[in-house]
């Protein structure tokens, strides 16, 4: 061979003790708020362990939040299916059975998880972290001789749960999903070397599995750490600085500030355009009343027919400081932006999705014992109920349970290990 | 030693009269879909992706369509040109009920139709159950065209038919128990039962609600008298057919499952035996279609296989 000519190995190997720790992490890109949350749980474990690596293996929005962070997104991100898109696909006005919708995502799933595999074949990861990553948590039970790293999995809630309007088959089903779960953890107890519970034990539901099957509280305890609600950011200095931050988003001191936000679905239009009617009504009951409405990626704002008073906008950076600005928010029934608010201890209005069992039970659970916002039915709220509503609750007391702000610090603590 | 799955519990049905619901949010969506035409008749086929060598999954029975391997396009389309196409009977084929165009040498034309009209010099082939017949013959009378071959749970002329399986089957019968529900009286009055049944047993692993549901769907999309049609297609005798496996030369991988309900294990053990060369991977416990119950398993034998026909000289 000639001296000098470049030629790509055919194969590389690390010696064990010369690798720097990698992990991989997956973020649920259902619903924006995994993200926020799992950059911050990421952010711990490189202080704990400052030569980790990560790499994450994500899609659209989770990857917006990743790329304004300059994270490194593994390049076969792209070969990924798209969850979300399929979440919208799912859902009609203000309506959507996730038990269902997760369950007819199975096709996406496989596919995900054959692209999971090939990842961490090649990657040398000593640990993957899945925050609801569930083709990835469902498959290596299925697959146990698949698993090569450590596993640390979150979720915010455990348990399918039916909704009425699925009668008797979906409480069968909601079981059966259930059992297999439980199935699954008890037979290999290997896959999760780490299950984190991102709550208290107080969060959980005080329902069982199903029928003849355990109180999920109990059997959660068993198999669960817990973290603590991880909030994303440190409330503190944006409830010290409220006032400074008013002024830095443009807000005036004699201006009632509502914003209304339906995450980073499509799902959320047709509350988005409700409250937008119950606009007129509102201001006439609370004076100077300023109302900005976020579109999100997937609604555009052009369709939004708003009057004077409301100000529509497709996207606002950093959204979290204008909640915790604000004098109300209006929001769906999902866990990231509902305890956003209660942590920034600002009053709101929430409307879980229809036949949403998260939204309608473990969030609405969960914010009953923080004892923040109010729970609002979309199906029986016109415009004059939410202008009634804005108009009561903009006034509230903050005098709910502070949310623990230590939750990624605590995670963090729990995964390090691993690595 | 054969190891029965336990069985599914009676389940309440999914609400009786729905409409059936759209397609679920697919993985990845066809670049190309056609129709291929064979002697008047119709076969609808989808392409996916690029790179060698092709692979074509073949479809079984009509009682399904090609979404019978939703679980697998996605993946191979990341690295290989797919194709897949619907039997004549359901899916986006026609519905021919005279039983000549269901026969195993009709189903092996249409798949060299559609290969032709797909442009398609060589293939895998990928065939379930009773993909395998057709699979076969068209890599019998075109070596050239056939890279390999992936036979999973095939129903085959060969080991031991299922006797509880034997019912006559345009007789009217006393009994609705059971297989006595595989009969054209029965499938008048209640598809939907039969697909439930039939279903139940080729999904007979625990939690396979989703796959029946999903297989139960791609059912109600023919119609009994079109499905009937195609129990009097015919195929090769045993003898004539082990003849034809005996010649065969290209790399053949079978799976089968000894749960398998439908086409007993010691058909896809007896088939891989007459295949000279022919690798066999017994899967323990799992039932009629561990394409959809158990994909992952499933996907990584068909690439192993796939890296060993580029291994060959």
């Amino acid at each position: 061979m000639e001296a000098g000519r470049a030629r790509l190995p055919d194969r590389t190997w690390t010696r064990a003790l010369a690798r720097r720790r990698r992990a991989l992490y997956l973020s649920s890109p259902i619903g924006l708020g995994h993200a926020q949350r799992d950059v911050s749980i990421a952010d711990e474990l490189r202080r704990i362990h400052p030569d980790l690596e990560i790499d994450w293996l994500a899609q659209h929005p989770v990857t917006t939040v990743l790329e304004a962070r300059g994270e490194r997104v593994h390049a076969m991100s792209a070969e990924l299916a798209s969850e979300s898109a399929h979440i919208t696909a799912e859902s009609s006005e203000h309506d959507l059975n996730a038990f269902q919708a997760i369950r007819r995502m199975d096709e996406i799933l496989v596919a995900n998880f054959m692209v999971f595999h090939d990842v961490v074949e090649t990657g040398a990861y000593d640990l993957v972290i899945g925050d609801e990553a569930w083709d990835v948590d469902h498959h290596l039970h299925e697959n146990p001789d698949l698993k090569r790293t450590a596993f640390a999995w979150m979720t915010d809630f455990v348990g399918w749960l039916p909704m009425p309007s699925g009668g008797e088959r979906e409480a069968f089903l909601t079981a059966d999903y259930n059992a297999e779960m439980i199935e699954h953890v008890e037979r290999f107890p290997r896959i999760r070397d780490r299950a984190i519970f991102v709550g208290e034990p107080d969060d959980i539901v005080p329902d069982d599995f199903g029928p003849g099957l355990p109180s999920i509280r109990d059997w959660t305890e068993r198999h669960f750490a817990f973290s603590g609600y991880v909030t994303g950011f440190d409330p503190t200095p944006l409830i010290e600085r409220r006032e400074e931050l008013r002024r830095e988003l443009g807000y005036q001191s004699d201006e009632r500030v509502v914003i209304v936000t339906v995450g980073g679905s499509g799902v959320g239009e047709a509350l988005l355009r409700r409250v937008i009617d119950a606009y007129p009504d509102a201001a006439r009951r609370v004076n100077g009343l300023r109302m900005i409405a976020v579109a999100g990626p997937r609604i555009d704002p052009a369709l939004l027919k708003a009057p004077n008073g409301v100000e529509v906008r497709a996207y606002v950076p950093e959204l979290y400081k204008h909640l915790a600005a604000c004098d109300l928010a209006v929001v769906q029934g999902g866990l990231t932006t509902t305890m956003e608010l209660a942590a920034a201890r600002r009053p709101f209005l929430y409307f879980p999705l229809r036949n949403h069992f998260e939204q309608t039970r473990h969030v609405r659970h969960r914010l009953e014992r923080y004892g923040a916002g109010r729970h609002m039915d979309y199906a029986t709220s016109d415009p004059e109920v939410i202008a009634e509503a804005i108009a009561a609750e903009i006034d509230r007391p903050v005098d709910w349970r502070p949310v623990e702000s230590d939750g990624a610090a605590r995670a963090a603590a729990l995964i390090a290990p691993l690595i | 030693m054969v190891r029965a799955a336990p069985r599914t519990v009676s389940t309440p049905p999914p609400a009786a009269g729905k409409a059936v619901r759209p397609e679920q949010t697919r993985a990845r969506y066809p670049d190309l879909e056609g129709i291929a035409e064979r002697d008047g008749g119709r076969i609808g086929y989808e392409v996916y992706g690029r790179g060698d060598p092709t692979i074509m999954f073949v479809p079984p029975w009509s009682i399904v369509h090609s979404r019978i391997w939703k679980a697998q396009i996605p993946d191979f389309a990341r690295r290989h040109r797919v194709i897949a196409w619907d039997a004549r009977g359901n899916g986006r084929s026609d519905r021919p009920r005279e039983p000549e165009a269901h026969n195993d040498e009709a189903l092996a034309a249409d798949l060299l139709a559609v290969l032709d009209a797909t442009h398609t010099d060589s293939a895998v082939l990928v065939g379930l159950s009773g993909a395998a017949v057709p699979a076969i013959i068209a890599a019998s009378e075109h070596p050239e065209r056939i890279l390999g071959l992936v036979l999973v749970s095939p129903s085959v002329p060969l080991g031991r038919r299922r006797t509880e399986r034997v019912v006559p089957f345009d007789e009217v019968l006393d009994t609705e128990e059971g297989w006595a529900k595989h009969n054209i009286h029965f499938w008048r009055r209640d598809f939907t039962s039969y697909l439930e049944f039939f279903f139940g047993e080729a999904f007979n692993e625990p939690h396979s609600t989703k796959s029946i549901e999903d297989a139960v769907g791609y059912g109600q999309s023919t119609d009994p008298e079109t499905l009937g049609s195609t129990i009097y297609g015919t195929g090769p005798g045993a003898d004539a057919f082990l003849a034809m496996c005996r010649l065969l030369r290209c790399p053949a991988l079978v799976i089968h499952g000894d749960c398998d309900h439908i086409s007993d294990v010691s058909r896809g053990i007896e088939l891989s035996a007459a295949i000279p060369g022919a690798r066999l991977e017994l899967l323990h416990g799992s039932g009629h279609c561990p394409n959809a119950r158990d994909p992952v398993r499933v996907n990584l034998l068909i690439r192993e296989f796939i890296r060993s026909l580029r291994a060959l000289p």
